[in-house]
């Protein structure tokens, strides 16, 4: 008996002391850098753009590991409402006209969702699943090549742009028809 | 014949060992590809964004005893709909009633926008490895937590004060009437 007890309470002691690590991290969120700038900006149009991408590390011997995982990005179209000024605006009486000449329209990529979601995988028994730095990884392989695709097809930008346009168009005409007048806009090129 | 077996056996033993070691060793094709870009909406809207947000903060956060340790680069904006603005007369005076505040807070584009530092189990027979529906999961509580700061330091408070102005200048230019924006919440409400 004596002999039992002195192999079982150390034993008992080191589980107890391990599963009382078990404890909760305090979770933490504070800001290293932030800015926050006052814009004068309207927004007219964004655009959703998803991305898809593949992690394929199968092995013959030890088997399969894919994943393939999506996530959107915004991209959205702006006027500088600040270079607006009263000179921009011009209205004609006898015909009920209102002329505006608006900013350029100028498209920014705004953010990408945060969360990831997963199309398909495919993990084997004898395989680990697809951490969080693999994921990561993946994520900005495919934010680098959506960047490359933005530059080098100016599709993306031209659609954003006549939507936005389309809108300005559209916004102001509603603002200055409860007013009786008939709005012409137009948009500086710079 | 037993020497003659026996180097037979040997020589299999070494190319099966050979064979096994060029499969773990060898280069790989890489292991990641990435798909074509796709356009999956287009919205048009009128929004007045007075400000915008650039944060970088660190991410400490537990889940399911799993402790993850992360980089976050974020990008948001404050903004207001104009489109359905509630619009009055008093006279010659146009009286408009700023609407709720729209606060949106993504991932930033910039490169390493999420730098997954390091993970690990806090329980013992749990391995380190976060699922992705945990790691979502930590990423919506980082959301909330931004968004929530950003009522709590008055950031919200200062939008809207900004967005009154702004919207005035605008609707003054434009319909060459004076212009009074009621603020009926000028600290914003987080709860929807």
């Amino acid at each position: 008996m004596p002999v039992l007890l002195k192999i079982l309470l150390p034993t008992i002691a080191a589980v107890t002391l391990c599963l009382s690590c078990s404890r909760q991290q305090e979770s933490a969120h504070r800001e290293i850098y932030q800015e926050l700038k006052s814009a004068d900006k309207m927004v007219l149009a964004t655009m959703s753009i998803t991305k898809t991408a593949t992690i394929d590390k199968s092995r013959e011997l030890f088997g399969k590991r894919i994943a393939v995982y999506s996530y959107d990005t915004y991209m959205r179209a702006c006027i500088d409402l600040s270079r607006l000024t009263e000179d921009d605006i011009s209205f004609d009486e006898g015909s009920r006209t209102v002329r505006i000449t608006l900013p350029p329209v100028v498209t920014e990529l705004s953010g990408r969702e945060m969360e990831l979601r997963k199309e398909y995988d495919n993990i084997g028994l004898l395989r680990d699943s697809i951490d969080a730095r693999e994921r990561a990884e993946l994520k900005e392989l495919a934010n680098a090549s959506l960047k490359e695709e933005i530059s080098n097809n100016p599709e993306f930008v031209t659609q954003l742009t006549e939507e936005a346009k389309r809108k300005a168009r559209s916004y102001f005409a509603t603002l200055l028809s409860n007013e009786g007048y008939t709005a012409e806009i137009d948009f500086r090129q710079f | 014949m037993i020497k003659l077996i026996r180097l037979v056996l040997w020589i299999a033993a070494v190319a099966a060992l050979a064979v096994g070691v060029y499969l773990i060793t060898r280069k790989d094709k890489d292991p990641y590809d990435v798909g074509k870009a796709r356009i999956s909406d287009i919205e048009s809207m009128a929004r007045l964004c007075t400000i915008d947000i650039y944060n970088e903060a660190p991410v400490l956060d537990t889940i399911n005893n799993k402790v993850i340790f992360a980089i976050q680069k974020q990008r948001g904006s404050i903004s207001f709909d104009l489109d359905s603005l509630d619009t009055s007369y008093s006279g010659d005076t146009v009286i408009v009633t700023l609407p709720r505040e729209i606060v949106e807070i993504h991932e930033s584009t910039d490169p390493d926008s999420w730098q997954v530092i390091d993970t690990k189990s806090l329980a013992l027979f749990v391995k380190d490895r976060m699922s992705l529906q945990e790691e979502n999961a930590v990423k919506s509580k980082i959301r909330s937590r931004a968004i929530r700061q950003l009522y709590e330091n008055g950031t919200v408070a200062r939008a809207r004060s900004e967005a009154a102005a702004n919207l005035r200048s605008l609707l003054e230019m434009s319909l060459r009437h004076p212009v009074r924006v009621i603020d009926p919440d000028p600290d914003g409400s987080p709860y929807r």
